[in-house]
């Protein structure tokens, strides 16, 4: 039996039914309780709008292109300048989210980015609007936050489902900005009779003004974990403030961490890509207009609203027969024939067809998405921010690579770099094969003898750690994280009477 | 016979007329036959919105006589320079008028008359910064272009005239745009020193 220095939170009860680290067990979308769906839809509303205004500048470039004289070069450096900044910003975040909690740590970095949104409006050059660009996608990070606070709130048998839904509802402000920005310029060009080159200044208020609110929303009505904020956790002793030398120690040096930041490079990286280039593809390739092509454009990232979290739930679905061998077969087989669909969609000439497979294609490569972070909470309990981290930064590390190879200059027409990108696609994700759970096994490999979670969970901790009791919200989460098993493993072994909570009090 | 002759005349119109729309007018089909001059008292830099462009054109007399009998419609067309297409493909040269990018922002449109036109006319303020020259096209009563004129040679290169854009921004918004971002960062400061409070108080308790 479990003793807590501080009473209140055992006797507390929650709205959902939860496990022993008072995560939620169940997924109820439209309920608001606090804290676990309260979180949920917090995280996933401030992250769409940090989408937002990331890819806001994209549907008005035809006015902001002539206001700010910008060349073909311009726009692609900025584009790329947008994904760029995530790639550390994303890591940053991950650590910051086990040290300071998911609260704290995503208000900051909305409020801190937000400034650069406002100041879009004044932008007056092509530096000034890159550099915008560039700020604005910083707060891409809150991505890592979000994934993190819903592995904090929510059970393995459900976290992928959290985890995509919000991961999934976030994306849909990259295709939802494609429709709002438009509509919010017309409204102030036509309605209010502002020249062009003002209504786009300052339709951009409207998304600085919406990522400002959402972190208040965050900062007020939110909590890290089910038991409270990390400050006051901290401070009564019941969690133990950890370093961060060690917590950075083990994502590193844990090679799963490394093998999912490539492969979501080629996942989400790809998506990230599709969203800056679709809409001028087809509008060069099939001479649609420029309004064709921006809801050509908007679909692709609108399929989240079902693709990503779609692949969430099915890693939930797969892993209660086949455990994490299941979670692993899915993703690879997903993320392949996402390639596959990206080679051949280069390679259609007709636009219905290509507007077909592209569709196809979305809902492939986004539930692969969605996929990722149904095995990513599993990776590492102590070090869950940084890998989380590392993984969202190799997803914009992919974007990064993919643009520059594939979608710069006039080396490859568009249509032969989205065939390339498939082969790329496909090459990469052949390292999920590495993948291996001592416990559960990998894809080809099943557990090896006599290892349990415990073993994998507590070998973050040193002996010294341990005889302080820091390590006991992996101890938790490893009995918790005993369904990954599958059906199959419900006879394997389990700890040993050595690891008793007799330890710990 | 007279109906056939009929259906034949209108076929052979309609024919004529989707042989234009479909197949396309291009540019290098049509013949300078009109002559344009552009000038300004501010000299060849004008500013969007403020500055003024006189523009005149006549039909070129060595073209023979009758050249002119199917005009109909005169536009006026500000057109950009190469220097200001380079690397902007959305502002792109093609030979099919239908495709094709170059003149984007229409002065006026007036009905053919074949001297004594002149067209004072205000920059508008959302031409953006570029360099320019002024084309004129001249269509016939079904609307298919027969002809041009333009101010500047072949290369497009003489006689180019410089626009200085608006910025777009205004006093107001850009004291409201910095407001809000130190009101951001600012609220931000007092989110820290409100947590740091939270945790001194749990721990007295």
């Amino acid at each position: 039996m479990e003793i807590s220095q501080n009473t209140n939170t055992t006797d507390r009860k929650f709205a959902l039914p939860v496990d022993s680290e008072h995560k939620s067990t169940e997924f109820r979308l439209f309920s608001i309780a606090s804290p676990h769906m309260r979180a949920f839809h917090l995280s996933w509303i401030s992250f769409f709008s940090c989408f937002v205004s990331t890819f806001a500048a994209p549907p008005l470039l035809p006015i902001i292109r002539d206001n700010l004289n910008l060349t073909a070069t311009d726009i692609g450096n900025a584009g790329i300048a947008a994904v760029s900044g995530a790639v550390f910003a994303r890591v940053a975040m991950g650590t910051a989210c086990d040290l300071f909690g998911p609260r704290l740590a995503s208000s900051s970095l909305i409020l801190l980015t937000a400034p650069a949104v406002f100041l879009s409006l004044i932008a007056n050059s092509p530096a000034a609007f890159l550099m915008v660009r560039f700020f604005t996608g910083f707060s891409l990070a809150t991505f890592v936050s979000t994934q993190f606070w819903m592995s904090s709130m929510f059970s393995p048998n459900v976290v992928g489902t959290a985890n995509g839904l919000s991961g999934g509802w976030g994306n849909l402000g990259g295709g939802a900005t494609q429709l709002i920005m438009p509509l919010v310029y017309s409204l102030i060009h036509t309605n209010i009779g502002s020249t062009k080159f003002t209504a786009w200044r300052v339709a951009f208020f409207i998304p600085a003004f919406f990522q400002m609110l959402s972190a208040y929303a965050i900062f007020f009505l939110g909590q890290d974990m089910p038991d409270g904020n990390y400050v006051r956790l901290e401070k009564s002793g019941e969690k133990h403030k950890d370093s961060f030398s060690q917590v950075f120690y083990h994502a590193i040096t844990n090679y799963r961490g490394w093998i999912l930041a490539l492969t979501y490079g080629y996942c989400f990286g790809v998506e990230l890509t599709i969203d800056n280039i679709i809409a001028q593809y087809f509008y060069d390739r099939f001479n649609v207009n420029l309004h064709t092509a921006g809801i050509i454009a908007a679909s692709f990232g609108l399929a989240n609203l079902f693709s990503r979290p779609g692949g969430g739930i099915l890693s939930d679905v797969v892993a209660k027969r086949f455990g994490m061998r299941g979670r692993l077969w899915t993703l690879w087989i997903v993320q392949m024939i996402g390639g596959l669909l990206c080679l051949l969609l280069g390679k259609i000439g007709s636009l219905s067809g290509s507007v077909a497979v592209m569709l196809v294609f979305s809902v492939f490569v986004q539930a692969a998405c969605g996929l990722t972070f149904g095995v990513v909470p599993f990776i590492s309990r102590r070090s869950l921010g940084v890998i989380s981290g590392m993984t969202g930064g190799g997803g914009n590390v992919g974007a990064v690579l993919t643009q520059v190879i594939f979608f710069r200059g006039s080396r490859y027409s568009t249509e032969d770099g989205i065939s390339l990108m498939g082969v790329m696609i496909m090459c990469c994700t052949l390292v999920i094969l590495l993948i291996y759970f001592p416990q559960w096994g990998g894809l080809f490999c099943g557990p090896r003898k006599g290892v349990t979670e415990e073993d994998y969970y507590l070998s973050e901790w040193t002996t010294a750690e341990k005889e302080q009791g820091f390590h006991k919200m992996s101890l938790k989460f490893s009995e918790n994280s005993r369904r990954e098993r599958g059906k199959k493993g419900e006879s394997v072994p389990l700890p040993s009477d050595k690891e008793t909570p007799s330890t710990f009090v | 016979m007279d109906q056939f002759h009929a259906m034949f005349a209108v076929g052979y119109l309609m024919l004529s007329c989707f042989a234009a729309t479909c197949y396309g007018v291009t540019f290098s089909s049509l013949h300078k036959t009109l002559i344009v001059s552009a000038s300004s008292p501010q000299g060849h830099v004008l500013k969007a919105g403020e500055d003024e462009l006189t523009i005149k054109w006549e039909v070129n007399q060595t073209f023979p006589p009758g050249t002119d009998s199917t005009y109909k419609t005169v536009k006026l067309k500000l057109c950009y320079a190469p220097e200001s297409q380079k690397d902007r493909p959305w502002r792109k040269t093609v030979d099919d008028l239908k495709k094709d990018k170059t003149c984007q922002h229409t002065i006026i449109a007036r009905p053919y008359t074949p001297s004594n036109n002149s067209f004072i006319w205000t920059v508008d303020r959302d031409i953006p910064s570029a360099m320019f020259f002024v084309r004129a096209y001249v269509y016939d009563g079904q609307g298919v272009a027969v002809g041009y004129g333009q101010n500047t040679d072949r290369s497009k290169t003489a006689d180019l005239f410089t626009v200085h854009a608006i910025t777009g921004r205004h006093v107001t918004i850009d004291v409201a745009s910095v407001c809000f971002s130190v009101f951001s960062v600012g609220s931000l400061v007092g989110f820290f020193y409100m947590e740091r409070r939270k945790g001194k108080v749990s721990l007295v308790k």
